[in-house]
């Protein structure tokens, strides 16, 4: 049983920051999935039609999926796809694949025993294969030493480095159903697949693993406790250990099945597949909403501290003068010295003045000079929160302390860092994963009378650690 | 070369634009609250006493623009009475001396801090001898009328220049005494944008250990001057002497013991140039030193002594502090 392997399908829902658009470029009508960006275009799975006598069948007469490939024009659209290869396999399910970081060489999955002769659909498990480029053809199909008639192996991803080779099984010894292992190239032979253990396989179904550069793993999971179906979720490495799973939110996770997860480096775009749209699974690409300032001004703690001086007298400190300075600061508080330092207890104007003491006749001078010392707060937003929290504990992020005098604020907005952000002026944030995250607080005016919305930000760190649940 | 065109300037300019405090035709002035000038009777030639050398000299400065008679009025001018400080008995002479004319000023003995050799340059305008005479007791005698082109002009303060002297010439006691220029000849009226200086600077300390009975003296710093020595005699240690300046709030300067000299070196600020200093002396609190008299001097980098107006020139200065106020770090 072939297809199975390419379209479990499970249930869940939730809420996100990204926009999605259905891919009507790569879609069929029939199943299309598990896209991969190269250079030049997009690579990815589907059993579409395609002519009577091309289209690919079983021995059932069931369409066969296969790799297709649709090139980037001159202005970087998408045109039509065709099939990435005719020599991979023939009669046989060729399946999700990836791509070496030099493009030379395509890992993708298919049918260990191909034709059309094959009487039980179970029998034909799946296995991961390599082929070679030359030029604009495939050639040199090699097998991955870990294919077994008795089990699938399936879904390959190679990691950037072409170091590490993630891919799905249900071999025995596994969670349950489908789980992701991983081999290292060690001395260019594939060392033997380490289940990524618990936290990332469970006793359902985890398939389409994706190695993005952030070290996130994403990866399709139909555990219980999601929106439905198949959910795409990420997990990082920590300490030699898999963190425990981060589900996707709504958009990109629905009730329907979602997954083989793509991003771009910048994690701000790329594709995953969903059958939301019913029926057949299609290609989505989605493209964050989410608004981080790549430059945003760290918050800046205010001061209501000052050093005061007689620059004056300080040029002839190291003489006896026969005064005394004494400061008054005008909140009450007063000192004695050349220099002074004094902290006020907030923003004001304060009347600072300085009275001579002559200490050979004792007659105090009064306000031989004065000041008048206003102190403001910085004008930023102000994000309250606490330094460190424990992962998995709620805590409360606070903008009331915002000094942004003259403009009427429409919009607290927050990044938290983690590809999650909220609204209001305060929210409640847990994280999940230890780590050190920078939030940001994006204040919006409301429009003026010139129609002018002004924007500010401010950004500073928050550490989870990993004390929590 | 120092830029004398600039402190003319400056003076001038001082003269027009303030000359109601540049009445200072009083010696001692207002500002100095110095209670009398003193000299003593040289016999013996004894110092302890509070003079270093039986003479005192001072300067009159009159606008080249008044043109009336002027007066040189005495205080107490004779050695006997109250105000006088007596030794044994009343024995000793004065004698006042007005000089004007060519180098009564400008000549370099005139301009010195010791009565030697031409000190008496000018020409002698008035003279008169002074002993115990009970009429002048506490009462002004009055030099003059002088005609102000008799004195010698001096472009520099853009005034014709008097001197008077007073030499002590025979016995031992002090002569406490002080001077007024004036329009009158029977009561003190001051001619405006006048002035007096000397170099040196011989006078008698308030008998008060009361250390609201300040007494200054304004040296008046000229351009070029980057430090200047003051010389004291004869202090007796009575009580502390500071210096206050726009850029300075009483900086201590050592004052001599008995019947010696003590000097010290202070640089001069920028701020402080073409402007004068306060040299204010403040009485010891507890045992009073009584009749103290003394003597000071100044003078630059260049050995030259520096005049003490009786009339600060640009007021008597004031030390305002400069405030920086500065966030902490």
């Amino acid at each position: 049983m072939t297809l199975s392997v390419f379209s479990l399908r499970l249930n869940g829902q939730a809420k996100g920051s990204f926009e999605v658009q259905h891919v009507t470029s790569l879609s069929s009508g029939s199943d299309d999935f598990a896209p991969i960006v190269t250079d030049d275009g997009i690579i990815f799975c589907s059993n579409r039609k395609t002519n009577p006598f091309l289209t690919k069948k079983n021995t059932e007469g069931v369409r066969l999926y296969d790799l297709y490939f649709a090139p980037f024009n001159a202005e970087g659209e998408l045109s039509k796809p065709s099939r990435l290869a005719s020599n991979l396999g023939k009669d046989a399910n060729i399946g999700p694949a990836s791509i070496s970081p030099d493009g030379k060489t395509l890992y993708f999955t298919k049918n260990l025993v191909p034709g059309k002769n094959l009487k039980k659909r179970d029998s034909n498990k799946l296995g991961i294969f390599t082929a070679k480029r030359s030029g604009s053809q495939w050639s040199d199909i090699q097998p991955f030493e870990y294919n077994d008639p008795t089990f699938n192996i399936s879904y390959p991803f190679i990691s950037a480095d072409g170091m590490s080779l993630y891919f799905c099984s249900d071999m025995p010894g596994g969670s349950g159903s489908y789980d992701i292992y991983m081999c290292e190239n060690i001395d260019g032979r594939w060392s033997k697949p380490v289940n990524l253990g618990s936290n990332v396989n469970s006793s359902g179904a985890e398939i389409h693993p994706f190695l993005h550069s952030s070290g996130r793993l994403y990866f399709a999971s139909d555990r219980p406790g999601g929106m439905g179906g198949l959910d795409i979720m990420f997990s990082t490495l920590s300490f030699g250990t898999w963190s425990k799973p981060v589900r996707l939110d709504d958009p990109i996770n629905s009730e329907d099945d979602d997954f083989a997860f793509y991003a771009v480096p910048g994690g701000f775009e790329g594709y995953f597949s969903s059958n939301r749209r019913k029926y057949n699974d299609d290609i989505f690409r989605f493209a964050s909403t989410i608004i981080r300032w790549s430059v945003c001004d760290t918050l800046q703690g205010n001061n209501y501290c000052y050093e005061f001086v007689d620059e004056k007298a300080l040029l002839l400190d190291t003489l006896d003068m026969k005064s005394r300075w004494e400061w008054n600061f005008g909140d009450g508080g007063r000192a004695a010295g050349i220099i002074a330092e004094h902290c006020y207890a907030g923003p004001g104007v304060y009347d600072v003045s300085l009275d001579i003491v002559n200490l050979v006749t004792g007659r105090v001078e009064k306000r031989q000079a004065s000041y008048e010392l206003e102190i403001l707060d910085i004008e930023q937003p102000v994000i309250t929160a606490p330094d460190t929290v424990a992962a998995g504990e709620t805590i409360m992020l606070n903008a009331s302390e915002t000094y942004l005098p003259g403009m009427t604020i429409a919009r607290y907005y927050w990044n938290f860092g983690d590809d999650t952000v909220s609204e209001g002026i305060e929210v409640s944030k847990t994280f999940q994963i230890p780590g050190r995250y920078n939030i940001q607080l994006i204040v919006t005016s409301e429009r003026d009378q010139s129609g002018v919305v002004r924007e500010v930000c401010v950004c500073r760190d928050i550490e989870v650690t990993g004390n929590g649940n | 070369m120092r830029d004398t065109r600039f402190i003319q300037l400056f003076i001038l300019l001082i003269l027009t634009a303030l000359p109601g405090r540049l009445e200072g035709q009083a010696v001692p002035g207002p500002d100095e609250n110095i209670p009398f000038l003193i000299t003593f009777g040289p016999d013996g030639r004894i110092t302890s006493w509070g003079d270093d050398d039986f003479s005192q000299t001072f300067f009159f400065t009159i606008p080249v623009d008044y043109k009336d008679p002027f007066y040189i009025r005495i205080y107490d001018p004779d050695i006997g009475g109250k105000t006088d400080e007596l030794n044994n008995f009343w024995n000793t002479r004065m004698v006042y001396s007005v000089y004007g004319g060519k180098g009564c000023y400008t000549h370099p003995d005139a301009k010195g801090i010791h009565p030697t050799n031409n000190y008496k340059s000018g020409t002698l305008l008035a003279t008169r001898a002074f002993a115990m005479d009970n009429k002048l007791d506490e009462r002004w005698f009055t030099f003059g009328p002088f005609n102000p082109a008799d004195g010698e002009y001096y472009q520099k303060f853009s005034s014709n220049v008097f001197k008077i002297i007073c030499d002590g010439i025979s016995g031992d006691d002090g002569n406490l005494y002080r001077y007024f220029l004036s329009r009158r000849s029977d009561e003190n009226v001051p001619i405006q944008g006048a002035n007096a200086f000397t170099y040196e600077y011989t006078f008698r300390m308030w008998n008060n250990n009361d250390t609201s009975f300040v007494s200054h003296i304004y040296p008046f710093i000229d351009s070029g001057c980057i430090y200047i020595k003051q010389k004291n005699f004869d202090w007796d240690s009575d009580g502390d002497f500071v210096v206050v300046s726009v850029e300075r709030k009483g900086q201590v300067m050592p004052l001599s013991g008995e019947d010696n000299w003590v000097e010290d070196r202070m640089p001069i600020l920028d701020a402080e140039i073409g402007k004068s200093l306060d040299f204010r002396f403040y009485k010891r609190r507890g045992e009073l030193v009584k009749n103290n008299n003394v003597v000071i001097s100044v003078e630059n980098q260049y050995g030259e002594n520096l005049q003490f107006f009786s009339a600060p020139i640009g007021g008597v200065p004031v030390y305002k502090p400069r405030l920086k106020v500065t966030p902490k770090k």
